[in-house]
């Protein structure tokens, strides 16, 4: 009987024992598949119930037309504008007498006062109108809601210094037709970011929520590595445990045949969590897409799925195949779940390293030094993808697929028979 | 005249430094023959049937099946062994019959084979349930019909009957003297229940701190030491050697 035949006979075993186990099943692929979307519905949920408040104080209270350049200015106007803009994007806004009364109040985040004397200063010709911000510290909402504000005076200043550089030029005899206005306001100017790909054509802003979702996918390997290292566990030191393993050593499978199935199923179900993985990423940035009224087909490219979904594979099988020999040399299930818990962590720190850093863009030596932990070709195969170079992915892959069919090999030829059956639990 | 099946010659086993679990042991099995090995816990019997299985390697000595070691040519003489461990299991959420085509398959075996292995186990259709639902019998019939359905010639079996209920026992011992009567093969029982052995087995080693201290036919062993039963045997010889 041929080897590939016994490897068939105990890839079905693996399979059907795996597959009829619907409660570690489940668990794998629904976790994931929950979760994530979970994070996104409660965050938007809890968020709602979380408003910032913010309090506007007009200590002001006054409308002054400057007599030399016939300029307005209503402390009433500034409020009225702030609040508008404020309420419109869901902050609550209150407007209060007193900053007293707004410092005492602890659920007030943000307070924006408007000091006596603004509407005077803000139209003078040697003073300026100041506005007061006071912010809670910690509360992230507030501070994007002080963004806001920050932007309605701004937009209230630019607009303001226009029509006294007008008034100034009337004064002077100026031609405005000439003298533009907005030369003297701002004479440096900066145009909208122009987003390039990485062969330098135009791009838009989809291209870097690509970017952002190639990262997610680099930590999505961080999530699919435990559970097959988990199933490896079960499958070694739980078979030991059961009393299944003895019968299984004793036929005329060899040992590697044993522990190739049992890897390459415990991958299979590393790639159904990695599935799961996705499917629930998708879902969750979808939802935020869809939110911001973008659109969602820029997210699905079948290309970076399939290549996503082979990396995976590879990963997963990298990772049991290194975990494997230490597992088979451990007593019971406890300590062999802390050599894998130990081997997961470092691709997981790998992997977060993913998320941060370009990989492709570190210096030579630095990456060639990399170059030999499976990992980091997992990352290189997504982000060179996402770069551009399909090309030099595919090396990456090819690199990830060899490393890990060597480890796996170097695994399976290591492992002592003797060493699994007689270690004591 | 029967031909020589195993020869077990000098075999030894040491467990780290200081366990010395097999100490030169040696015994032969014709083909035909049903021999027992018995003797305390912890004498060596299991560590001895591992070795004789190729599971273990010894660390002197040598086992040759049909002249053959098994050791050296583990491949060729691994469809010639069964070996059911003294505490194989099942897989709960696997039926009988899977159970059956998966060792069935690990082997090579024929429809035939299976239909035979099935036979052994004497389950019937309770072969398609789930070895969750069986009882302790019935998974250790359905190994026992596991191990036999390929037809080794050299039948393992390590404490075959443990746990088993009266009736459930004697059907096991039934099986495995019908296999050996129909095919000609030899099995190698070990146990600790004398009576059972003395039913079941040609032959009889009496091992003891890693040695055989003993061998004989049961019948003429107790007519040597003149006592009424194999357990007197085993007291008598374990008392003497301890003393």
């Amino acid at each position: 009987m041929k080897g590939y035949s016994r490897l068939k006979v105990l890839l079905e075993k693996e399979i059907k024992d795996l597959f009829r186990d619907r409660k570690a099943l489940l668990t794998t692929v629904l976790l994931p598949l929950i979760s994530l979307p979970s994070i996104g519905v409660f965050t938007l949920l809890l968020i709602s119930q979380q408003p910032v408040n913010i309090a506007l104080i007009d200590e002001d209270n006054s409308y002054y037309v400057n007599p030399e350049l016939n300029v307005a200015m209503s402390s009433d106007w500034v409020v009225g504008n702030l609040t508008l803009a404020l309420t419109s994007r869901g902050y609550s806004v209150v407007n209060l007498p007193s900053r007293s009364e707004a410092l005492e109040n602890n659920s007030i985040d943000l307070i924006i006062i408007i000091p006596s004397g603004f509407s005077r200063n803000a139209t003078s010709v040697d003073s300026v109108g100041q506005v007061e911000i006071l912010r809670r510290a910690n509360v992230q909402p507030a501070l994007n809601a002080e963004g806001v504000a920050r932007g309605i005076l701004n937009a209230i200043s630019v607009n303001l210094s226009l029509i006294k550089i007008a008034r100034l030029y009337e004064k002077a005899g100026l031609d405005p037709g000439v003298f533009k206005p907005e030369a003297f306001r701002d004479p440096v100017s900066t145009g909208p970011t122009i987003l390039l790909s990485p062969e330098g054509e135009r791009v838009g802003v989809e291209a870097e929520l690509r970017t952002y979702i190639a990262r997610l996918l680099v930590i999505a390997f961080a999530f699919v590595v435990t559970p097959a290292s988990a199933f490896v566990i079960d499958g070694i030191i739980g078979e030991r445990q059961r009393k299944t393993l003895e019968l299984l050593l004793a036929s005329p499978a060899s040992l590697g045949e044993i522990l190739a199935a049992k890897i390459i199923v415990a991958t299979i179900l590393g790639l159904l969590a990695s599935l799961a993985d996705i499917t629930a990423l998708l879902a969750y940035v979808g939802s935020l897409v869809l939110a911001y009224g973008g659109q969602l087909f820029i997210l699905l490219d079948p290309g970076l799925l399939l290549l996503h979904s082979v990396t995976s594979f590879f990963t997963i099988l990298v990772t049991v195949a290194i975990a494997t020999p230490f597992i088979t040399r451990t007593r019971g299930i406890r300590s062999a779940g802390n050599v894998a818990g130990l081997i997961t962590s470092v691709a997981i720190v790998f992997f977060f390293l993913g998320f941060f850093i370009d990989f492709p863009k570190l210096e030579a030596n630095v990456l060639n030094m990399l170059q030999i932990i499976p990992y980091t070709q997992s990352i290189l195969s997504v982000q060179n993808y996402i770069y551009g170079r399909p090309d030099l992915s595919i090396i990456n892959l090819l690199a990830l697929a060899l490393l890990s069919s060597l480890i796996l090999l170097i695994a399976v030829k290591t492992v002592d028979k003797e060493k699994i059956l007689l270690t004591q639990d | 005249m029967p031909n020589l099946l195993l020869e077990v010659r000098n075999i030894r086993k040491t467990y780290g430094k200081k366990i010395l679990a097999v100490d030169n042991l040696s015994f032969h099995v014709m083909e035909g023959e049903i021999y027992g090995l018995i003797g305390p816990n912890g004498a060596g019997k299991t560590t001895s049937l591992r070795i004789i299985a190729g599971l273990i390697k010894p660390d002197g000595g040598e086992v040759l099946i049909r002249g053959v070691n098994v050791h050296e040519s583990l491949k060729n003489n691994r469809r010639m062994i069964g070996y059911l461990p003294e505490e194989a299991n099942t897989y709960p959420l696997l039926t009988g019959m899977e159970h059956l085509k998966i060792y069935g398959g690990l082997y090579g075996a024929s429809s035939e084979d299976l239909e035979f292995g099935a036979r052994i186990t004497g389950l019937g259709n309770r072969l398609l349930k789930k070895t969750s639902e069986y009882s302790h019998g019935m998974k250790r019939r359905l190994l026992l019909g596991a191990v036999l359905m390929t037809k080794p010639r050299l039948a393992i079996l390590d404490e075959p009957t443990s746990g088993l209920d009266v009736h459930a026992g004697v059907s096991v011992r039934k099986t495995i003297r019908n296999y050996v009567k129909s095919t000609g093969a030899a099995a190698i029982v070990s146990s600790h229940n004398m009576l059972e052995i003395e039913y079941l087995c040609d032959r009889i080693g009496l091992i003891f701190k890693g040695k055989i201290i003993e061998e004989g036919r049961p019948r003429e062993l107790i007519e040597k030491y003149g006592v009424a039963n194999l357990e007197e045997v085993f007291t008598l010889l374990v008392r003497g050697v301890e003393s």
